[in-house]
């Protein structure tokens, strides 16, 4: 089985490391493509042994699984640019948040009759092989392209099937996750600079204590409440800190995270649901790229971009 | 030495409260309610007949004097004002002998206060209550003094589980307690008059708000203490996702309703510590 990554970004070599860690793959049955070459990642991957490719194309024909690893405004650009070279024995996976199946299949129905759609929502944690993943297959992904997928992003962490509905929560709160532990990471080193811990030392240990409690928790049959309970005793340090934790909202700043991220991955997907981007969104050697081959398309005169109108836009 | 083994069986127990306000009213009907001790064997003092009333009606004896109460009682209940107490032992000290129970209700006064001012041979022991020992829901708490026994702590918690739950605990825990329970069952009143009264802006009479506010509490409770899981647990299992409650609950993380409790429950237990040392 061979792979393909139309992007050669952060997601695109986090996945590659991560396949290539656990062995399900080796580097040279996958390819990876972008436009620009400049890009930190674009070496790392070569010196995986990904082969590499400026041509988005090759990396279609080379592929059986073909994982689109760009930002969600560029998909519809890319699935107008591969549509014709998609055959039937393709599995395209999109991890773009907020791209709808129905989108992608809608696009692709022009040039493949069964376009064989999975839409997934991972983290970027699949490069250490700790990402949280979840998929829901399209209209002619079959049982076992699920499962294959399936196999792929359980060999980098954990993986399971969901309603399509559920994806942007999951955005919310394991897509985005990584970032909230982070800034926590971030912070609860500088507490431990505050008390005196030399920087390395406090981001090292306080690292190891969140990896120790997820740990514990996916381990245990307990909630954890519970969890939290065994370590605070009566009276001690660890309770005086949670009840700070508490007077500053600390819960209800993490569910409206969570909450923020999710609305904004719909209003995300509502905007190009309704074909309307914003050209600040899209990089500009792809504007470029774009006004080269449609020049029908007027973008200095209008605020929005309308993406693939069949009919041309005069302003 | 060994004075005459007085009857422990509770029937034959006799029972005395020097002081006849709300908690040792509480205290009393948990008593007779659960049958332990007749009321004929209990007998209350006070300086005027208010409260006096209630007990008569009870079936109990009264007196205004508070040396009778001792004399006429093996196990004594200490239930007057704070400010009082100290006038009332000296009062009552050379009645008080080695086969004498005595139990403190008074808020913030110690064991090594009632100890100072009581005979050294005094069996003491203090317990705080709370309000709700009135309907035999109580939360109570005791500590026991240098000379009383296994054999005393035990007569207290058999006669007092009729009134609700009834530990021993070291006596640093009773303030704490008072943080907890003895305040908390106001906390309770001010969150079940708040339910309420979300209800009623929503459109639902008051009186009937507060009759399903009431129940909601109470249910939750006996679902806490039967069940023995984990409060997290049980309000995890209420929130289906993406529903009504977990929209509510993340009102209420906003609001830091956590972080609020625990600044009471610490206030008062700071006040209590406070008030035992004046």
């Amino acid at each position: 089985m061979s792979v393909g990554f139309i992007g050669a970004g952060q997601l695109a070599f986090a996945l590659a490391r991560g396949f290539t860690a656990a062995g399900v793959l080796a580097a040279h049955k996958i390819t990876a493509s972008s436009p620009d070459t400049d890009l930190p990642t674009v070496s790392g991957l070569r010196k995986m042994g990904v082969n590499f490719t400026v041509s988005n194309k090759d990396t279609v024909k080379s592929s059986d699984v073909l994982f689109l690893a760009v930002k969600p405004p560029i998909i519809p650009f890319i699935l107008e640019e591969v549509g014709p070279d998609i055959e039937a024995r393709h599995i395209v996976v999109s991890c773009a948040a907020g791209v709808t199946i129905s989108s992608i299949e809608k696009k692709l129905s022009t040039f493949c009759p069964t376009p064989k759609v999975i839409r997934c929502m991972t983290n970027t944690p699949v490069i250490v092989r700790e990402g949280a993943t979840v998929y829901a297959t399209g209209t002619h992904a079959d049982v076992e392209d699920g499962k294959l997928l399936e196999q792929l992003m359980a060999s980098v962490g954990f993986c399971t099937e969901v309603e399509e509905d559920l994806i942007d929560a999951v955005t919310g709160l394991s897509g985005s996750g990584p970032a909230y532990a982070f800034t926590a990471l971030d912070a609860l080193a500088d507490g431990g600079v505050k008390m005196g811990l030399p920087r390395r030392l406090a981001v090292r240990l306080g690292a190891q204590a969140l990896l120790g409690a997820a740990k514990m928790l996916l381990e245990s049959e307990q909630h954890p409440g519970q969890l939290k309970d065994n370590v605070c005793s009566p009276g001690g340090a660890t309770i005086h800190a949670l009840h700070f934790l508490e007077s500053g909202g600390f819960r209800s700043l993490l569910i409206n995270a969570v909450e923020a991220s999710c609305i904004r991955t719909r209003e995300l997907q509502h905007l190009a649901d309704r074909e309307q981007i914003s050209p600040a969104a899209i990089k500009k050697t792809l504007l470029d790229k774009v006004k080269l081959e449609s020049p029908s398309l007027s973008v200095a005169s209008s605020s929005k971009v309308s993406l693939f109108t069949k009919k041309s836009k005069q302003n | 030495g060994a004075w005459p083994r007085v009857a422990m069986e509770a029937s034959e127990l006799w029972v005395g409260f020097v002081g006849a306000g709300r908690m040792a009213g509480g205290l009393v009907r948990g008593l007779l309610q659960a049958g332990k001790v007749p009321a004929s064997n209990i007998v209350a003092s006070a300086p005027s007949d208010k409260n006096l009333d209630a007990w008569r009606e009870l079936g109990c004896r009264t007196t205004h004097c508070n040396l009778e109460v001792v004399h006429r009682s093996t196990l004594v209940f200490l239930a007057t004002k704070p400010h009082i107490l100290p006038g009332v032992l000296e009062e009552i000290r050379p009645a008080v002998g080695s086969h004498h129970i005595v139990v403190s209700l008074v808020a913030g006064v110690t064991i090594q206060t009632l100890q100072r001012l009581l005979p050294p041979w005094t069996k003491v022991l203090r317990i705080m209550p709370n309000l709700p020992c009135v309907v035999q829901a109580g939360a109570m708490v005791f500590s026991r003094g240098s000379n009383a026994g296994d054999e005393e702590a035990a007569l207290l918690k058999s006669l007092l589980s009729s009134c609700g739950l009834c530990e021993e605990v070291p006596e640093s825990y009773i303030d704490i307690h008072t943080g907890l329970s003895g305040s908390g069952v106001a906390y309770v009143y001010l969150f079940a008059e708040a339910l309420a009264e979300g209800a009623v802006k929503m459109g639902m009479p008051g009186a009937l708000a507060s009759r399903i506010a009431a129940q909601t509490l109470l249910g939750a409770a006996k679902m806490l203490l039967e069940t023995g899981e984990h409060p997290a647990k049980l309000r995890g299992d209420v929130c289906t996702p993406g529903g009504t409650t977990i929209y509510a609950l993340h009102q209420l993380e906003k609001g830091a309703l956590r972080a609020t409790v625990m600044d009471a429950v610490e206030a008062a237990t700071n006040r209590a510590c406070d008030m035992a040392k004046d």
